[in-house]
């Protein structure tokens, strides 16, 4: 019994006598045997999902991995039929490898693209034959079934034209909100995020003394009394200190600002 | 969910491959009033192709039509595909990929049909001297 064999006289019971060989003896050779005898179940399956815009390659490879870990599970005197047993394994692989590459996000993208090649196609085909293109012809253009043309050319378009005014999803009550409502304004906490980071460098800048005032008085909300008791310093000095240290921030900052 | 009514979208096609990618664009634009993801509109899209296939399968040359009826509601949509293919068409005669796959013990026409169970929530199959109707149904996400 080999592979050899043409695959019109090979036949189920084949099968059935090479697994039990191999649930038998586990012999790695047969399971190689087995996982090319269901190369086109694995095939098959990931054809249904080609569409989807991955490499069938690509999908054929995945499945063989569910292929292989329904190999090695399946039990053959449960009495279900190795295919049945194993497509919801190689399924599964297939889709999971879908999630997994968040293919969702993927999708607006290639329709977009595939509708920029259709128009682009449409326009080379008018000009070149005189009329305008039918869908078969600009789908053999761009390389793509008829159906993904018409999707493209129906969805890609809507990807890219979303109307400010167009209605959103609302609560059953309130009047729909259009989408202009829903953009955000410029965050005005990241340009201060950007002038925390020149106000490091300034403080920095500072001699010691004064740069513990200023961490001691608007870091730590201390008194000036307080910062006057741990620095040994008057109540007086410590107000002296505080505004020249101030008044060089300011100078630094706004230095910062002009650069 | 504000959408409470059910509503209902209607499509009869020949039974012939080259009216599949037609059920199966419309079923795209159905499948998308429903809050599912870009995967689940695309699996309700297979189920609904690998159904219309088989019963072009059934066909052969046998001339038919495919009745496609779509509710939608809050719940759940229902797809059913129907078609008027006696259960004495002379089916296709099965291409070389068929019957390599029937030489791994594999039978294409179960295969659709556990494809179909792993790609939506409920699937029934109701077979009769007139014709063959597939039920779809998949529940919108909690």
């Amino acid at each position: 019994m080999t592979l050899k064999k043409a695959s019109s006289d090979w036949t189920q019971a084949d099968t059935d006598t090479l697994f039990a060989r191999y649930i038998r003896t586990r012999d790695p050779v047969l399971r190689d045997r087995l996982v090319v005898l269901h190369q086109n179940l694995v095939r098959y399956l990931a054809s249904k999902f080609v569409n989807r815009g991955e490499p069938l390659e690509d999908l054929v490879q995945v499945g063989s991995i569910g292929l292989i870990n329904a190999i090695d599970r399946f039990d053959a005197d449960r009495g279900t039929k190795f295919s049945t047993y194993a497509t919801p394994t190689i399924v599964g692989e297939i889709r999971r490898y879908f999630r997994d590459k968040a293919w969702s996000l993927k999708v607006p993208r290639r329709l977009q693209e595939l509708n920029q090649a259709a128009a682009k196609a449409q326009e080379d085909l008018s000009s070149k034959l005189g009329r305008p293109p039918t869908i078969q012809e600009v789908a053999a253009r761009i390389g793509a079934t008829e159906e993904e043309t018409l999707e493209a050319i129906e969805l890609g378009n809507a990807y890219d034209t979303v109307s400010l005014d167009s209605k959103m999803m609302s609560d059953s009550d309130s009047a729909p909100l259009s989408l202009a409502e829903f953009v955000g304004a410029e965050d005005e906490s990241l340009q201060a995020l950007e002038e925390y980071g020149d106000l490091d460098k300034a403080i920095e800048c500072l001699d010691p003394r004064e740069r513990a005032i200023i961490v001691h008085r608007f870091f730590k909300d201390m008194s000036q009394a307080e910062v006057a008791k741990q620095l040994n310093i008057s109540q007086m000095h410590v107000s002296r200190l505080q505004n020249r240290a101030l008044q060089q921030l300011k100078r630094f900052m706004n230095a910062a600002e002009s650069s | 969910m504000t959408q409470t009514l059910c509503d209902t979208v209607e499509l009869t096609i020949p039974c012939r491959p080259e009216y599949v990618g037609v059920a199966r664009l419309a079923v795209l634009g159905i499948a998308s009033r429903m809050p599912f993801s870009y995967d689940e509109v695309e699996d309700v899209r297979l189920a609904v192709g690998e159904a219309c296939t088989h019963a072009v399968e059934r066909a052969g040359s046998t001339v038919a039509q495919i009745k496609i009826v779509s509710t939608i509601d809050s719940v759940a949509l229902v797809i059913e595909v129907s078609d008027d293919v006696p259960a004495d068409a002379e089916p296709v005669i099965p291409d070389e990929d068929a019957q390599a796959l029937a030489a791994a013990g594999v039978d294409q026409q179960g295969l659709g049909a556990l494809l179909m169970e792993i790609l939506v929530d409920e699937v029934k199959i109701t077979s009769t001297a007139s014709g063959t109707s597939v039920r779809l149904t998949k529940f919108a996400p909690e």
